[in-house]
């Protein structure tokens, strides 16, 4: 049997306050991608503006669940008109873009290698402990 | 000793745990590495998953999954009754375009693209899809 997918939520405080999402489910799938991006967008409607989703128990993310990722990625830039599209094209390009609003906590190889082949790690940074990451923000 | 494992499943969503389950029990069974089956799981998900919402329209229908060890290689085989597609001609994402200007979709055939070694697809003697996906010398486990 699957873990049954669930999100617990924690607010953090580094430089500035972050939303973290420890994701208890091991898989990102068809079945549970429509979750992680309806409390995403909960927790933007009450406020967040940074978020570090804890991939540490997920075995793996598919299509779908990229998919969710980018959707959360775009919901996070719309309020911030100071990151102009050019800046992050240019970023992009060179390498030099990541996220500053959303970032991932302890993906497992098989996640980070499916990250990698689709190019979310050009976009979205890669932390392995909490406190690092809280504070990179 | 066997060498293959055969699946029959109905095609819904709420069987994807089931089907993931299948494919690392069989894998590991024919002696694959534990660190190749994440890539297998995935391809046969995203396939499952195109099978399911497009090929029967969400209306459930029969799936075959066939797992087989020919040598070194890894052999999955999914077989489905819905309208030939052939995902192998699905072109694939742009993936240098802004995140914003990239079209949903075809990211899913194209993960299957990049986790196995090679897919095929035949129109079956039912006027169904056989997929076939390959991993080639997966890490043997002695």
């Amino acid at each position: 049997m699957a873990s049954e997918f669930q999100i617990t939520i924690s607010q953090q405080q580094g430089r500035v306050p972050v939303t973290v999402f420890h994701i208890e489910g091991d898989v990102i799938d068809v079945n549970s991608y429509e979750q992680l991006e309806a409390q995403a967008r909960t927790a933007f409607e009450a406020g967040a503006r940074n978020l570090l989703l804890d991939m540490t128990k997920v075995k793996y993310i598919s299509s779908a669940g990229l998919r969710a990722l980018h959707a959360i990625f775009v919901m996070l830039r719309a309020d911030t008109p100071s990151e102009s599209d050019e800046t992050m094209k240019k970023g992009l390009m060179d390498g030099s873009f990541k996220s500053p609003h959303l970032k991932l906590l302890n993906p497992s190889p098989a996640v980070l290698e499916t990250l990698r082949v689709m190019g979310f790690d050009m976009f979205l940074e890669v932390h392995r402990n909490l406190k690092d990451a809280i504070a990179s923000f | 000793m066997q060498t293959s494992y055969l699946l029959h499943i109905t095609a819904e969503l709420k069987n994807l745990n089931q089907i993931r389950n299948f494919v690392e029990t069989s894998a590991t069974a024919l002696g694959f590495e534990l660190d190749v089956i994440p890539n297998v799981q995935l391809a046969v998900d995203e396939v499952a998953t195109n099978v399911m919402l497009h090929g029967y329209r969400g209306q459930g229908g029969t799936l075959e999954i066939e797992i087989e060890r020919v040598g070194g290689d890894l052999i999955v085989r999914l077989r489905d009754e819905a309208a030939p597609f052939d995902p192998t001609t699905v072109p694939a994402p742009n993936l240098t375009l802004p995140l914003a200007n990239r079209p949903i979709g075809g990211l899913g055939v194209y993960l299957v693209r990049r986790a196995m070694d090679q897919v095929y697809h035949r129109v079956t003697s039912t006027g169904g899809n056989e997929l076939t996906l390959v991993k080639h010398g997966a890490g043997e486990k002695k």
